[in-house]
């Protein structure tokens, strides 16, 4: 599914990724933990496309494609989704119109016929329900005016909406209280599925109550330092990340 | 009418010129049975447009508005009415889903064929101004120009020694008109340059409501011209809801003036949307005469290649305790050009004013240029003022949130410039309007290189 190899990737000429080695099989939820400042989000970036990251050295395959490649908009449309940390606010863009254009680019993009306004609706109708969302939201621009918790709900929407092969949830856990975080672990957790694999980037561990990874994985300096089960997120919850920062360095 | 004799009309001190560059646009002969009081106010504003010319870059509210290529077309009066439309010509720029009473301004005339007023309720009069005219009423001597006289620029003086025709509207106290008036200037082009100069004349007494809706259409691209100007007296509580869909032919040159004088508690609700003609300057007056009165002034304008639009505001707060709002905001893209000069005066005596004004623009090209001054002049110590202006580009961060759900960059863009102007078209508050101008507004974006 996804292949990262001896990733190096800069931002205003600062290596932040200095070889980073990953792979995620299909169906697998992995969490990267790390440290601020570790490179987790510029992780998250580079893998969706964003702009000003310059990959300075190795390869990531996605369904046997170079990813690093691909346009943003072709990355989403092979079924990579990125959950932002900061879902950006788009004035005047409705939130409805927003969801029919990008699952319609989808569509085209794989020579499907876009769905009319009705087939769209009720498909809408149905995901919301799973994610106990208040469709009022459908009705104002996107993310203007959401509080945090809508913001996060509205992006796990979008991910259900798309359904995407790879779901990389970037600190989705921020800025979220313990029930608005049950309510968006919840959604993550219905839409797990032998075909999707999640990227699960947080600093803490309480997100991991909720979503339980199969692998854990500690980023550190722009590097994978340790990985293993979901114990380990246990283990870094207890002791913090000194310890295992300092054993890699030594 | 010989120089002469409109030289004793005016001061003596500064010789008239012959002519002015303008003199073909007025009709050639002059119309028959004018009263009196009217072939004064002609011979007085012909004598303005001599003695002053064509503006040049020099005077402040033409810095960024050049007049050679409007001068370079040889414009001359519309000289016969063009009566052949019928209904069924003009169906292509009619507003679909559109409920309104309709008025049909053809190349400056009010064509009466074209026009639908069977339904209008009872208090509202609405008519042909020559036909007023020709009644000569001394009740229109006090109202012709009493709006937009002095201090007007020299269009307006030209208007008033050449206009022919228009629309006359009167409601009466405390009438409601619960459907829209539909004023639409379509034009149509000739074998030459043609400039139409339909005056229209507006007044609603104490308490009456109105929704006019005004257009500017064309049957085709040709070349053509309007200077159209507009004159409203608001009674004291009267409101007035105005829009203003200006989509001229992309040959087109524009000019348009609408001068407003409010009375106490008046509302004015005023939405001017530009998209049309190769070249339009509109200019936006405001008076208050009484406390209290309101005025609100919105706009959007997309300017594309080779493209001038240019609004001029001038909200004048001589009283106290009034309110105006103006928020514009404009999309330039290729070598489109946009100016939005917004003034708003407050004198000394104008306490308890509340100001705001916010101009905001989204360029789409590296050689799009918007040229915007947002003034004020505040003489009073007690009052609430504010402007703000910006110019920018689509933000990175939104275009890559859209990108990353899989919507390709043109469509993004597009997206975002419809949600930019989505605040102006949502405030039209008419569904078939708003679906007629979001129309317009896309059709253009997905002609742009994005």
């Amino acid at each position: 599914m996804l292949s990262i190899q001896g990733l190096k990737a800069e931002v205003d000429e600062k290596e932040i990724l200095k070889g980073l080695d990953l792979t995620v099989g299909a169906g697998e939820v992995h969490a990267i933990m790390g440290p601020n400042g570790s490179g987790k989000s510029t992780l998250a970036h580079v893998l969706s496309g964003r702009e000003g990251y310059a990959v300075t050295g190795g390869s990531v395959t996605f369904d046997d494609r170079d990813l690093l490649a691909l346009e943003p908009e072709e990355r989403a449309c092979l079924g990579l989704f990125l959950a932002f940390q900061y879902p950006v606010e788009l004035p005047g863009v409705n939130n409805t119109y927003f969801l029919k254009a990008a699952l319609n680019a989808k569509r085209k993009y794989h020579g499907e016929d876009e769905l009319d306004a009705v087939s769209f609706l009720r498909l809408m109708k149905e995901k919301l329900k799973v994610l106990h969302l208040d469709d009022s939201l459908l009705k104002r621009p996107v993310n203007v005016g959401f509080s945090g918790g809508e913001k996060k709900r509205n992006e796990i929407f979008q991910m259900a909406l798309l359904e995407p092969k790879l779901a990389i949830l970037d600190e989705t856990d921020s800025g979220l209280d313990i029930d608005a975080l049950r309510v968006v672990a919840n959604g993550v957790n219905a839409l797990r599925s032998p075909e999707r694999s999640m990227l699960v980037v947080t600093h803490y561990q309480r997100l991991l109550d909720y979503i339980e990874p199969d692998y854990v994985h500690v980023l550190a300096k722009g590097r994978i330092i340790r990985s293993g089960g979901k114990e380990l997120a246990r283990e870094l919850e207890d002791k913090g990340y000194g310890w295992i920062v300092d054993e890699a360095a030594a | 009418m010989s120089a002469q004799a409109l030289k004793s009309d005016i001061t003596a001190t500064a010789p008239v010129p012959e002519a002015s560059p303008f003199d073909r646009w007025l009709p050639a002969t002059p119309a028959t049975a004018e009263p009196d009081w009217l072939a004064r106010i002609r011979a007085a504003a012909l004598a303005r447009v001599r003695s002053e010319g064509a503006p040049t870059g020099k005077s402040e509210g033409w810095r960024y508005t050049g007049l050679r290529t409007l001068l370079e077309q040889g414009f001359t009066a519309v000289d016969e009415p063009l009566s052949a439309l019928l209904p069924e010509d003009i169906d292509e720029v009619l507003v679909s889903g559109l409920d309104a009473h309709r008025v049909v301004i053809v190349n400056g005339r009010f064509t009466p064929q074209l026009s639908d007023l069977s339904n209008l309720p009872a208090g509202v009069r609405i008519s042909p101004l020559c036909t007023e005219l020709a009644g000569a009423q001394t009740a229109l001597a006090d109202h012709l120009n009493a709006v937009a006289g002095e201090g007007a620029h020299v269009f307006a003086a030209l208007n008033s020694a050449g206009f022919e025709d228009g629309m006359m509207l009167h409601a009466e106290r405390g009438t409601l008109v619960e459907q829209p008036i539909e004023l639409l200037h379509l034009s149509v082009g000739m074998d030459e340059p043609r400039i139409a100069q339909p005056r229209h004349l507006i007044s609603l007494g104490d308490g009456a409501q109105v929704a006019l809706i005004e257009r500017f259409a064309s049957l085709g691209d040709a070349l053509y011209g309007n200077n159209a100007l507009m004159e409203i007296r608001l009674g004291r509580d009267a409101a007035l809801k105005h829009r203003r869909i200006q989509l001229e032919s992309p040959s087109a040159f524009h000019i348009s003036g609408v001068y407003l004088s409010q009375a106490a508690n008046s509302r004015y609700d005023g939405i001017n949307v530009g998209i049309g003609a190769r070249w339009a300057r509109t200019d936006l007056v405001t008076r208050f005469s009484g406390e209290y009165a309101e005025c609100n002034l919105q706009g959007l304008y997309l300017a594309g290649d080779k493209q001038l639009l240019d609004y001029h505001l001038d909200v004048h707060h001589g009283l106290p305790h009034c309110a105006s709002r103006e928020n514009f905001k404009g999309i330039v893209h290729g070598r489109g050009k946009a100016v939005f000069d917004g003034l708003v005066y407050v004198a000394k005596d104008a306490q308890h004013t509340d100001a705001e004004m916010s101009n905001r623009n989204l360029l789409l090209s590296e050689h799009a240029e918007v040229d915007t001054k947002p003034q004020l002049e505040i003489y009073a110590d007690d009052v609430k003022c504010s402007h703000g202006t910006t110019v920018g580009q689509i933000e990175p961060e939104m275009l890559f949130y859209l990108r990353s759900r899989g919507i390709p960059q043109a469509l993004a863009r597009r997206m975002l410039c419809i949600g930019f102007a989505g605040e102006i078209i949502d405030a039209l508050g008419n569904d078939a309007l708003a679906a007629y101008v979001a129309e317009a507004v896309g059709h253009r974006l997905e002609a742009v290189p994005l």
